[in-house]
């Protein structure tokens, strides 16, 4: 049992990103992009890694209102995600639809069809706040595990 | 009978197992620090391999239902223990001479192949269309890269039977007596003649460790991992290991081919210049490189493969030939 919560502990610190775009204009892509590859924001220290495929996902970065086209992969790939998985909405549009909101072709806000766990407004959100996202989504993942930090 | 136990305690503690993986581990940490450090980032603790073992460890196992269930799950399992007991064949100079009454270069040529033919397994058996695209990529950059492997292991054989023989015909291949004639008659990697083969050796590197620019098999961005794609939890953790454990086994026997020099009679020494060693060919050939490029197109590094390395292989085996 101990070490069953020693590995615990530790495999909060290797969350591996993946991203989903729900219909996303590119800000918060680019955004996201930024925080990982450029110097000052470097993301991988904090252990992160993008991954490419949702199998190997810890922890899920949305961006986009979530468009009715794009409604049931989104929710196809998150459900390919295996647990334990930390959502975060990143951006305005998958919290309350941002400026498409009420849109004709707009399904959100996503956390009517999914739970997110980590609100991140902004248009787009500043890289500084997307890497506060992820270290609350690493606690959020602690919580999960049955662990406080 | 302790002949075996002898050589099951070597695949499993030293050279190959506990210490192959801390060795492997080791460089991959070291590997993505160096290469953050290169663009200017922090990058990941020197612990993050171990700590991403600890999260897969933890992390649920799916199986796709369409999946060919055995194939699938043994296939992890398969670039492991081929890893593991090449692994053991590894000869550690001045420390531990390779199981030497059944390791040759040959042995090591065989063995060398199986991780990645462990990717194509798991990739056809995943049924996902990407595993598939995978497996095909996989399969083309693994009949280029082995081409010049093979020429390259063969000059060297040739050169060191040439030398124990003195001038005759023939090809040495135990990897005890290629390390041993080298420790007294100097490095192959400081001999003109090889030099074109130790460069083909560099650049087989990046190619049979899967990383840019000749991750293809892979590629993230376009086919999402290929055969890893349907692989997560502790199936994923047993793929990493075999991956480190490939790390240490190509380093390791690069340092065996070309520089297997000792600096002086206590193992411990040895032991550290044999890392330190593994650890200047992996900044050169894959840390480097990989921080600097981006990605081949399959057919592009398929003919990359079969003319600039081969050709530089070929040189040394002719010089070989006719000197």
């Amino acid at each position: 049992m101990a070490l069953d919560n020693m590995l615990k502990k530790l495999s909060v610190r290797s969350p591996w990103l993946f991203r989903i775009n729900a219909g996303s204009c590119n800000g918060c892509d680019v955004e996201l992009a930024t925080t990982a590859c450029i110097p000052r924001y470097d993301v991988e220290r904090l252990g992160c890694k993008y991954c490419g495929s949702p199998r190997h996902a810890d922890i899920v970065l949305i961006t986009g209102p979530l468009t009715t086209r794009v409604r049931d992969r989104v929710l196809r790939v998150w459900h390919e995600i295996p647990e334990p998985k930390v959502t975060v909405a990143v951006g305005i549009c998958p919290i309350s639809g941002g400026v498409f909101r009420e849109g004709y072709s707009i399904e959100g806000p996503l956390d009517r069809y999914l739970p997110v766990d980590v609100n991140v407004p902004g248009c787009p959100p500043r890289p500084q706040a997307i890497l506060e996202g992820v270290v609350l989504a690493r606690s959020i993942w602690l919580k999960k595990l049955g662990l406080e930090e | 009978m302790s002949d075996t136990l002898f050589a099951i305690l070597h695949m499993c503690i030293f050279p190959g197992g506990v210490f192959a993986l801390a060795v492997g581990f080791f460089f991959k940490g070291l590997d993505r620090r160096v290469e953050a450090r290169l663009q200017r980032r922090v990058g990941p603790p020197l612990t993050q391999p171990w700590l991403d073992m600890a999260k897969l460890l933890t992390k649920e196992t799916l199986i796709p239902r369409t999946a060919c269930r055995p194939a699938f799950l043994l296939a992890p399992v398969f670039g492991f223990t081929g890893m593991a007991v090449c692994a053991a064949f590894i000869p550690v100079p001045g420390v531990f001479g390779g199981l030497f009454n059944m390791g040759d270069l040959l042995v090591i040529f065989y063995l060398l192949p199986i991780p990645a033919m462990a990717l194509m397994l798991g990739g056809s058996a995943s049924s996902s269309p990407f595993g598939a695209v995978g497996f095909s990529r996989e399969m083309l950059l693994m009949l280029a890269y082995e081409t010049p492997l093979l020429m390259i292991l063969l000059a060297v054989a040739m050169l060191v039977g040439k030398g124990i023989s003195g001038g005759d015909w023939g090809a040495e291949f135990s990897l005890l007596k290629i390390v041993a004639w080298q420790q007294h008659s100097g490095s192959l990697g400081l001999n003109p003649v090889m030099i074109p083969a130790l460069l083909a050796y560099l650049i087989f590197l990046p190619g049979t460790m899967g990383v840019a620019p000749f991750d293809i098999p892979e590629a993230e961005t376009e086919i999402i991992e290929g055969p890893l794609l349907e692989y997560g939890g502790p199936l994923l953790a047993l793929f990493q290991v075999a991956s480190a454990l490939k790390t240490f086994v190509v380093l390791g026997l690069g340092v065996a081919l070309f520089f297997p020099g000792t600096i002086c009679e206590w193992w411990p020494v040895n032991l550290l210049w044999f890392v330190l060693k593994c650890l200047g060919l992996m900044l050169v050939s894959l840390t480097l490189v990989k921080s600097a490029t981006g990605r081949f197109r399959i057919d592009q590094a398929f003919r990359f493969y079969v003319t600039v390395p081969t050709a530089l292989a070929l040189c040394s085996l002719i010089l070989v030939w006719v000197m």
